[in-house]
């Protein structure tokens, strides 16, 4: 499936900025951390145009977190300086001491995007099993925004649907709109249209969204809104658009 | 420890196509290995046996399941020496085994 977006055009590296949507990223090394890859996970967090490696400045994050059998830990002081995609990111080798799904939840803090004329703020989280333990994979962390899996968010095969409740302040939003794009790792998918690079869908009436993945690799979904309230930039009152992304990966189907 | 995990590959292939598959997990705590299982539906089995394999894959101890899913035994320093296998098995076909390597028994062994 892959080869059939090698083939296409490389129009994506001639096109502008325009038609890019913006990702807080956190990207394991590996989504299901069995007892033979060791005793930890190690995770890349970053702010990015993932379809083309475009990355942005991710500044110290408001907070960053694990959420494991209803425990959360504040794990913002373990975070190490990194370059990812040429600009300043962060790592975390996290260490598994039990089976389960591990959320990693981060924060960040206000971006002021000027093309937009407002500031994002990505409420992004990734799910992370250990050890063959699934339990715990829809785990609803009560971030101010979130996506809330229906589908697990791990052991997909590409093709599958994935499914999520588009959460805002707690309740499911109605008809929201959501952007889905793929972490273009390798730079070699291409698209013969720029409007391909973000897909983008509507929920239902309960907040439900689907989404089926052409290939496997890893899929940001963000589910975008605007907070009530306003930011000041130079003296000026701004819009804040929240975004609620949850990265998943998607395994290669190999019959 | 390469023999050892020879063996677990075969065992882990055995107990992976099964729908409600067991899991086992296991660490050390202050001296004692603790065993802890459960199935992927999240239901603690009642029953099962529980085999403990040196790092020459020789059984060293064999032990019934408690209730609650869980065994308990002393660590054996000299024996875990090179690692060990634990191989849990709850009738029906259900098994699965952990690997307690010389750095996990080393974090847990209080020494």
């Amino acid at each position: 499936m892959k080869s059939i977006f090698t083939s296409t055009l490389a129009i994506a590296a001639l096109t502008g900025t325009t038609a890019l949507a913006h990702y807080g990223m956190i990207i394991p090394n590996d989504p299901m951390i069995s007892q033979e890859d060791g005793r930890s996970v190690q995770l890349t967090m970053s702010f990015s145009h993932p379809f083309e490696l475009n990355g942005m400045v991710l500044d110290a994050p408001v907070s960053f977190s694990v959420t494991h059998d209803g425990e959360t830990t504040d794990l913002l002081g373990d975070l190490v300086g990194a370059e990812v995609m040429g600009q300043p990111g962060f790592t975390l080798d996290y260490p598994l001491a039990r089976p389960g799904t591990y959320v990693f939840a981060m924060e960040p803090q206000p971006y002021w995007e000027p093309a937009e004329d407002s500031y994002i703020i990505h409420y992004t989280k990734t799910y992370v099993s250990a050890f063959d333990d699934d339990e715990g994979w829809d785990t609803e962390l009560g971030l101010r925004t979130e996506i809330v899996p229906l589908s697990k968010p791990f052991g997909l095969w590409e093709g599958n649907v994935f499914q999520g409740i588009v959460m805002l302040e707690g309740e499911p939003v109605p008809y929201a709109e959501v952007e889905v794009e793929y972490y273009n790792e390798d730079l070699e998918a291409t698209v013969p249209s720029e409007l391909m690079i973000t897909q983008t869908v509507k929920a239902d009436e309960n907040g439900v969204f689907t989404y089926a993945t052409p290939t496997d690799g890893w899929w940001g979904f963000a589910a975008l809104n605007t907070a009530p309230e306003t930011l000041a930039f130079e003296g000026v009152e701004k819009a804040v658009e929240l975004g609620a992304v949850i990265w998943v990966r998607f395994e290669e189907w190999d019959d | 420890m390469r023999r050892l995990l020879a063996i677990l590959a075969v065992v882990a292939f055995a107990s992976a196509a099964q729908a409600h598959q067991l899991n086992v997990f296991a660490f050390v705590e202050d001296g004692t290995v603790i065993v802890e299982t459960k199935f992927s539906t999240g239901k603690i089995p009642v029953s099962g046996e529980v085999q403990v394999l040196n790092a020459s894959s020789e059984v060293i101890l064999t032990l019934p399941l408690a209730a609650d899913g869980t065994v308990r035994f002393p660590l054996d320093v000299e024996a875990a020496t090179g690692g060990m296998m634990i191989e849990v098995t709850t009738g029906e076909g259900h098994s699965d085994y952990w690997i307690l390597t010389p750095e996990d028994i080393a974090n847990g062994s209080g020494s």
